[in-house]
């Protein structure tokens, strides 16, 4: 059972740019709410509430064509803004505005996939700037606190923790998923050329030790947390 | 020599044998087994082919085939005049080897999983899930490395039966629960092997490509 938590307003990272191509989807979720990565073939990345505004089904599942993004149970299309552009079961029909899939403010920085999360418009400013040489997403059967302490580190103001991993710079932003889990986007901190594939492998490596270690120490938490009267 | 599949539809291991068959393009004749819920496979005729009670069944000439992993290797050996599929190489055929032994035992959680969860067949779903998690956490940590060097396959430069024998199992873990979210390496490689040539669906991969 997930505990209430904490929605603290912000930009949060849900993605590697990188491992969103263009014309497909990815399923996510942030402060257990599910929401839907999903980047246009221009390009352009948008995050919304995982859920088609017809049957509920989440949009993840389904496909990306051209600009729009359908639905797995039965092709409604939604374009760029949200709107419903398309009903097969109804080729001729004009869809109204009121059918729209809820969409949240999205950014692209850094080499992260944002999203603004707290209130209904996001600031003006946000993640903006070059992207660094993508390492991997990892998942964890932990919170995002036991990845702070396990790296004994703290985000910086843009929302990005500073470290080293296998011995190379590393820019991470922590995805708190639910309670119990959390995802640790983790990019190089320099320029592809800069480092090759066997810097990139060790790097990678290290990454798993984190997760050993961050969910070790996630595990003895409840040991004590049960241990106590 | 004509080459005969007992399979049944909803079956992933008979799915990965239907995969390598289009990529082949080898002409077959398919015997549709009643697995659920008559069973049929564990009773004469099939007990007969198979003591093991198990499907799929491979019979092409003299040859009678269990088991998915074997007859992927059967069918590459035997119709794959590039090699590519079961490579040659020592080190890569190694490597095949280990992950067509991984998706018949690491991934039989998925697959018990599965029919727990949509044939109501008994077993500890929680427990079968857990290992499944676990399976799929080593496949993807596989592919990032995979990935970081280039490699876009589970081993060497081009698909082989090991991408055919590890697809299913994670293309259909939503069916017993487990969502993608946590594989984005795992997510990309599904997407190429679904680009194949000669790629096949099967109920619960949608066709939408």
């Amino acid at each position: 059972m997930d505990r209430v938590m904490d929605e603290a307003p912000g930009w949060y990272a849900l993605a590697l740019s990188a491992d969103i191509d263009p014309a497909t989807s990815a399923g996510t979720r942030l402060f257990g709410h599910e929401l839907v990565v999903w980047r246009d073939a221009a390009g352009a990345a948008h995050v919304w509430e995982d859920r088609c505004p017809h049957r509920g089904m989440r949009l993840s599942f389904g496909f990306v064509r051209g600009d729009h993004i359908a639905c797995l149970y039965h092709g409604w299309r939604y374009d760029t803004a949200g709107q419903c552009r398309f009903i097969p079961a109804h080729p001729d029909l004009e869809v109204g505005p009121m059918i729209r899939a809820n969409t949240h403010p999205t950014r692209e920085g850094q080499g992260f996939v944002w999203v603004w999360w707290g209130s209904p418009s996001a600031p003006a400013d946000g993640p903006a700037g070059g992207a660094p040489t993508p390492l991997r997403s990892l998942h964890l059967d932990a919170p995002a606190a036991r990845v702070l302490e396990t790296l004994d580190a703290a985000p910086a103001a843009d929302g990005l923790v500073r470290t080293s991993l296998g011995g190379l710079p590393v820019l991470v932003a922590l995805q708190p998923l639910c309670a119990g889990q959390s995802a640790a986007h983790i990019l190089i901190d320099g320029p592809a050329d800069a480092f090759d594939s066997a810097d990139r492998a060790q790097a990678a490596r290290a990454c798993t030790a984190l997760r050993r270690a961050v969910e070790a120490r996630a595990a003895r938490g409840i040991a004590e947390t049960r241990a106590a009267p | 020599m004509s080459l005969t599949l007992y399979d049944y539809a909803l079956d992933e291991n008979g799915y990965k044998v239907r995969l390598l068959l289009g990529a082949l393009r080898v002409p077959h004749e398919t015997v549709a087994v009643d697995l659920f819920p008559g069973a049929e496979q564990t009773r004469p005729p099939l007990i007969d082919l198979n003591p093991l009670g198990t499907l799929p069944i491979l019979v092409e000439g003299e040859t009678v085939l269990r088991d998915a992993e074997a007859i992927l290797a059967y069918l590459a050996r035997a119709h794959d005049p590039a090699g590519t599929w079961l490579p040659h190489d020592a080190a890569a055929l190694g490597e095949t080897m280990a992950w067509l032994v991984f998706a018949a035992r690491d991934l039989h959680a998925a697959t018990l999983a599965r029919r727990t969860a949509m044939f109501d067949a008994p077993g500890d779903a929680a427990a079968l899930e857990r290992a499944a998690r676990d399976a799929f956490r080593v496949m993807e940590d596989h592919m990032v490395l995979r990935g970081l060097s280039g490699g876009l396959w589970f081993v060497g430069g081009a698909a082989t039966v090991a991408d055919l024998a590890l697809f299913p199992a994670f293309a259909l873990s939503r069916d017993f629960g487990i969502d993608h979210e946590a594989y984005p390496a795992l997510r990309r490689w599904t997407r190429r092997v679904r680009a194949l040539p000669g790629f096949c669906t099967m109920p619960g991969i949608p066709d939408y490509h």
